[in-house]
């Protein structure tokens, strides 16, 4: 088998990873692992469903590499299919009731959230309460996007994408990804006038 | 640009995703409207609640989504073994061994002595604390034993693709005395898949059924159990219990109920350790709908002995 050199750039370890190369394979994922769990997490909410995400998306990577024809960037054709589990995934949430982030386990109940950190947790007691106030509201408005806006929106706020590359990814135009960014915004500003 | 208009460009202004015409215009509007400023700071408020609600996978969370990748592509390269494929391989003996010694010799166990060797695979991996694990000696990792199947798809005429999750079992060792080990028995003792894991477990706990967690366990499957022969060793664990009052309800409430003869027969030569009124009153109620005729002789004399009538009255 051939093996990946340390210092690979990018196509270098696609066309090796098309060539049946398995480190180079590894150093691809590891190279968008983590924005890819980082997004499915904010997505859905859930550490195992966005582990599930994972699994899946790097399967498919894994199975169809070599299709890939650099049509497109790496970036874009992963997201592609991250992005279409995740709207799945939402889908099928929409449909479920949604669930509860605590699960019942021999040692009693666990947060399934633990997985997950929350950057800028407040010291001021007050300003903690008011914050988690604010959180709780933003998970609910959250949860009440449709899942194309959702996603929109996680990709733009949180993953910094532009709004092109987000549009070509899922598929539409720059300016329909827009109107979903928009209003998912809106819809953000309306819940949110009380707090900010 | 009206008011109107700049506000609505407001977060598309802050994405950096208006075009260069529409961003001069929001610009200039905002700096001769201070309504609009202001509405921009808000904007701006927003947008950092926003940012604090951002999950973060934490490095073990990615860590475990790589192993687990990694043992699925290990998965997905190596040719499935068929399952009329000889099982030659140490593991294969290890697991046999394992799953014959539990499923089929409940006795080995106790003939041991106090030391159990168990096999808790699913339900260890899936339900048993890591703190509870932590303080065992792992003695090894046997390959897989519960595999589902969670994709299947063809990959060219007549081939097929499947990708299998699938659970490690561990095998942990200690003393039936010991309170991490029981608390696994107990655990086991109410898995609804796996009766025969349950017989055992119940077996094994009920020679410690002072303890009243225990005693509580082997009530509940006395009581709850569909499996018959559970019922029976939880039975035999609450024998020296037979005079406590609570255990003597129980008993009562399972020998109107319990469908099965042996069972009830057990708990009435239970219950007729004390002649009482209450064992009159019982087995008189049971000989009202009793069909079995064994049960129902046994009943009659039992009542002829305490003087009782066959009959309620």
């Amino acid at each position: 088998m051939v093996q990946a050199a340390v210092k690979m750039d990018e196509p270098e370890l696609i066309r090796a990873a098309q060539q049946g190369d398995q480190r180079a394979f590894e150093q691809l994922v590891r190279l968008y692992d983590q924005n890819v769990l980082r997004l499915a997490t904010n997505l859905l909410r859930s550490p195992e469903d966005a582990n599930d995400i994972y699994q899946e998306a790097f399967l498919r990577v894994y199975k169809n590499l070599h299709t890939f024809r650099f049509d497109c960037s790496f970036h874009t054709w992963l997201y592609r299919i991250v992005s279409n589990l995740c709207l799945d995934a939402l889908r099928k949430r929409k449909v479920r009731r949604e669930e509860s982030s605590l699960v019942e386990t021999s040692d009693g109940y666990l947060d399934r959230m633990d997985t997950v950190e929350e950057p800028r947790a407040d010291s001021d007691p007050a300003r903690r309460l008011e914050s988690k106030q604010v959180r709780e509201k933003i998970q609910e408005v959250l949860g009440g996007l449709t899942p194309r806006e959702r996603a929109v929106f996680e990709m733009r706020h949180y993953q910094g994408m532009r709004l092109r590359t987000i549009g070509e990814l899922m598929g539409t135009s720059e300016e329909a990804a827009k109107n979903c960014l928009f209003r998912a915004t809106q819809k953000m500003r309306a819940a949110l006038g009380d707090f900010v | 640009m009206t008011c109107e208009e700049t506000r609505k460009n407001l977060p598309l202004f802050l994405y950096g995703e208006l075009s260069f015409d529409e961003e001069e215009l929001v610009e200039v509007h905002i700096d001769e409207c201070a309504a609009c400023r202001e509405e921009l700071a808000r904007e701006k408020a927003m947008f950092a609640a926003l940012d604090g609600v951002e999950l973060v996978p934490t490095p073990e969370a990615i860590e475990e989504s790589r192993a687990e990748f990694r043992r699925r592509l290990a998965l997905v390269n190596q040719p499935l073994r068929t399952s009329n494929m000889p099982r030659s391989g140490f593991w294969d003996k290890i697991r046999e061994g394992f799953t014959i010694h539990f499923h089929f010799a409940p006795g080995i166990a106790q003939v041991a002595g106090a030391a159990v060797m168990l096999v808790l695979g699913f339900l260890t991996a899936r339900m048993a604390p890591n703190s509870l694990l932590g303080n065992w000696r792992s003695a090894g990792v046997v390959e897989p034993a519960t595999s589902r199947v969670r994709y299947v798809e063809p990959v060219s005429p007549g081939r097929v693709q499947i990708v299998l999750d699938e659970t490690r079992q561990r095998v942990l060792s200690g003393s039936v005395d010991d309170e991490a080990i029981q608390r696994l028995l107990l655990t086991a003792a109410k898995d609804p898949s796996d009766a025969g894991l349950r017989v055992e477990s119940v077996d094994l706990l009920k020679n410690n059924s002072q303890s009243a967690e225990i005693r509580k366990a082997l009530v509940y499957a006395l009581e709850h159990d569909s499996n018959a022969g559970v019922r029976l060793k939880a039975l035999d664990g609450l024998k020296q219990f037979a005079e406590d009052p609570d255990t003597r309800q129980a008993l009562t409430q399972v020998l109107l109920k319990d469908d099965n003869p042996g069972v009830r027969t057990q708990v009435i030569d239970l219950l007729v350790q004390r002649h009482t009124d209450a064992v009159v009153g019982v087995l008189q109620e049971l000989m009202e709908k009793e069909d079995n005729n064994g049960i129902r002789l046994r009943c009659k004399k039992i009542l002829q002995d305490m003087n009782a009538s066959a009959e309620m009255y």
